[in-house]
């Protein structure tokens, strides 16, 4: 059984661009939700002498107010003082632009008193803190993705054909794109478990093209001469049991983390679900399209 | 065959050695299973840290005290940074009109250490040592008058054992003074004088050079009248250079010969690491505001615990269900594969422990990473034996064969992968750097296993793998 991929490549080229421009609208209208560590928030700092665990304290604030279910809370030992129990709770109340805001007076006395109630605890302090992960990613730069970018293609190139390069990163950017733009779309917390995410979906994505593109390198090698679209389309025809079988084991594992997870894992599992989706569909319909273009004979 | 005996002994080297890194003595107390990762240091999002508040000390009247803050910030992250504790994490908190920075630094047990890089306020300067002590001299009367006849001040030493009478104003000299400069350069070098002692060599900021030229052409000393007579040394005991830290008296010296290039070296019995700390105080320059302690405290994982505990039983989940895919689709071809995954873990846990990296959340994710590269890399080989075999070959030719086909296959995909990762240590910082590591550790481990010890395995598996004729492959 063979299946004609490479001649409906263009309706597939079409749904990635669409794919791309709504994500790229997505990003310039709805922006991104940005996580506590990169923007910050309020933090709440709780004693009790109930001896409580995070997983307790959680269930039993998260109902206070929506920000309340994504809180962070650490628990703190204060060198010294051994019988009470300190929680830290930051939360990141949002406007109705979905903006960081600071909380008043009033809400914050409000706030206090329930939480006070929930956990029989004492609030001690109520105060806003910045963000820690800024620092993180200050030197992922154009300069930083574009010489990554620049490695890949020379690397491909050599081992391959320019085009082969060019392929590569085109799917690496068109995955790393749309990736992000259903993080925009549906809103999901950007943090840096999400950035890892990224990052796995890069390595994964180049891959994946590679096993793709060395199938092709053999196949044009054995049969010189024939047509290049139809070495690519056999080349896609006998891995394509090997990248579904890589693309659903990688899938499992993720799937159960997104749907078992929660709090910031919840990004991570959702970055890797999409991305591996993505980073497979277009090491077969992007990467290869721009080799059978460019590329005459091998 | 003999090959296969080395892919064995190379294999079973591998793994050895990964496994003695994991059971060195030094790692958190554990017992059973889990001091296998004892020496695995854990980041502040998996198992917590040591934080310290502090208040920012911002004095009346400035103008823009948010700025002061920010300007703290980025003097204690480049601290943090260049001594070493890249993936320790520093907010900013306000409340009541007071400003307050908050450090969170994994791995607990060096809180004095850190307290120290942050407690710092870095002020370096240069001063005229007239005079010294050995007990108090602020309890004597006397040492105190003489100080303000003088018009200098006592400074102790760092140890506290010594006082010395130091005047800002070199030779009262009022165009002589260097208080707060910028340091260009300053790194822990081997003291070539004392045996396994570290001394702190600086460069100022070009800016600089040039008043610290003439401090220097000012107390200059020739060597021969240290050797003279006591009249002459007595002066020149007067004259002597005083370098001084937050108020501590960190070096004091005659001048041998006037400092035209702006470099100097402060000594003082330092071991690597505080030589490596002060370096990272003088590199990052001074506070903007004085810092007061006011919490220490342990937290607990920033992703919280219970967060973790549900991921990691999702993981597990996950892991299993990948395993028990691979034993249908590949039958005994699958524990082959299941063996490759707990090899590459051992191998980059073993890493991990070996070199005091730290795990973070991303590099777990860079470890899922791993796993999906190898059992990806098992695939592309499993497929390629079902198809030899498929062909007419035997189970021992088509392993051959499969290997050989795949070796390049599996070497340009994981070394693209690999180049990727080096951008990304080259670029990134904290827990970025994190990923990048556990990634190449970790892909290498994978390409190892899946091309070495594999290739051992499958042979002495091969008359158990069967295939059906048909379906599948072309």
């Amino acid at each position: 059984m063979k299946i004609d991929f490479v001649g409906k490549r263009y309706y597939f080229i079409a749904l990635s661009i669409v794919l791309i421009a709504v994500s790229l609208i997505s990003f310039f209208t709805k922006g991104f939700n940005f996580g506590l560590e990169f923007i910050g928030g309020s933090e709440m700092v709780v004693k009790t002498s109930q001896n409580m665990t995070v997983a307790q304290v959680r269930e039993k604030i998260s109902s206070l107010a929506p920000e309340f279910a994504k809180a962070r809370i650490i628990e703190v030992h204060a060198l010294g003082q051994a019988e009470e129990k300190t929680f830290s709770i930051v939360v990141a109340p949002r406007d109705e632009k979905g903006n960081l805001r600071v909380y008043s007076a009033d809400e914050k006395a409000e706030l206090s008193q329930k939480v006070e109630q929930a956990l029989n605890a004492k609030v001690v302090s109520f105060n806003e803190v910045s963000g820690d992960a800024a620092n993180e990613i200050k030197n992922l730069t154009w300069k930083a993705v574009v010489f990554t970018l620049l490695g890949i293609l020379v690397y491909v190139a050599l081992r391959f054909k320019f085009a082969f390069g060019v392929g590569a990163v085109l799917a690496l950017v068109h995955d790393v794109i749309i990736t992000l733009g259903f993080f925009s779309i549906f809103g999901i917390e950007m943090n840096i478990a999400a950035i890892a995410a990224l990052l796995t979906l890069v390595g994964y994505s180049v891959n994946d093209t590679i096993i793709v593109f060395d199938r092709i390198r053999e196949f044009g090698r054995k049969f010189k001469g024939r047509d290049m679209a139809s070495v690519v389309n056999d080349s896609i025809n006998s891995v394509i049991i090997r990248t579904i079988n890589t693309s659903l084991t990688t899938f499992f594992t993720v799937l159960m983390l997104l749907l078992f997870s929660t709090g910031s894992i919840k990004s991570f599992a959702f970055g890797m679900t999409i991305g591996v989706v993505v980073g497979t569909y277009s090491s077969i319909f992007i990467a290869s399209p721009v080799v059978i273009k460019w590329v005459k004979s091998l | 065959m003999r090959s296969d005996r080395v892919r064995l002994i190379l294999s079973l080297a591998l793994l050895v050695a990964a496994v003695v890194a994991m059971l060195l003595p030094g790692g958190r107390p554990a017992s059973g299973l889990a001091k296998l990762f004892s020496r695995v240091k854990l980041g502040l999002d998996l198992s917590g840290g040591v934080r310290l508040e502090y208040r920012v000390d911002i004095e009346k009247g400035v103008e823009n005290p948010s700025a002061v803050v920010d300007d703290v910030w980025t003097v204690l992250r480049n601290r943090l940074d260049s001594a070493g504790y890249t993936e320790a994490v520093i907010r900013k908190s306000f409340r009541e009109n007071n400003s307050f920075i908050i450090v969170e630094i994994p791995d607990a047990t060096d809180t004095t250490a850190a307290e120290k890089l942050v407690g710092s306020t870095g002020l370096l300067w240069f001063g005229q040592a007239i005079d010294e002590r050995t007990s108090d001299p602020m309890i004597n009367p006397d040492d105190v008058n003489l100080a303000t006849r003088e018009g200098a001040q006592w400074y102790p030493d760092k140890d506290g054992k010594k006082w010395y009478l130091i005047k800002k104003e070199i030779n009262n000299r009022k165009d002589l003074v260097l208080s707060g400069p910028r340091i260009s350069e300053a790194v822990p070098t081997i003291d070539q004088k004392g045996v396994a002692n570290y001394v702190v060599s600086f460069t100022l900021d070009r800016q600089f050079v040039e008043v610290f030229k003439n401090i220097t052409k000012e107390l200059y000393v020739p060597e021969q009248v240290l050797n003279s007579g006591t009249t002459q040394y007595q002066i020149a005991l007067k004259k002597r250079l005083a370098i001084v830290l937050d108020d501590k008296v960190q070096f004091v010296g005659f001048v041998v010969s006037p400092i035209e290039d702006g470099k100097g070296q402060i000594r003082g019995n330092f071991t690597f690491d505080e030589a490596k700390e002060l370096a990272a105080i003088l590199r990052s320059g001074a506070l903007p505001a004085r810092l007061e302690k006011t919490t220490a405290s342990l937290v607990s994982p920033l992703l919280g615990k219970d967060v973790l505990d549900q991921s990691l039983r999702a993981g597990i989940i996950g892991a299993v269900l990948v395993m028990v895919y691979m034993l249908v689709f590949y039958g005994i071809m699958g524990i082959v594969a299941i063996i490759g995954i707990f090899y590459a873990l051992i191998i980059i846990f073993g890493f991990l422990a070996g070199t005091g990296a730290i795990l973070t959340l991303p590099g777990i994710a860079g470890i899922i990473f791993t796993i999906g590269t190898l059992v990806d890399g098992n695939i592309v080989i499993y497929e390629r034996i079902k198809e030899e075999i498929r062909s007419g070959k035997t189970t021992k030719a088509a392993i051959e064969v499969a290997f050989s086909r795949s070796f390049w296959t599996l070497f340009d995909a994981n070394l693209t992968t690999i180049i990727a990762a080096l951008f990304l240590y080259y670029f990134g910082t904290g827990t970025i750097k994190g990923f990048a590591v556990t990634t190449i550790v970790g892909i290498f481990s994978a390409m190892f296993m899946n091309l070495v010890f594999s290739k051992f395995l499958l042979d002495a598996v091969s008359a158990g793998i069967r295939v059906r004729k048909t379906g599948g492959a072309q």
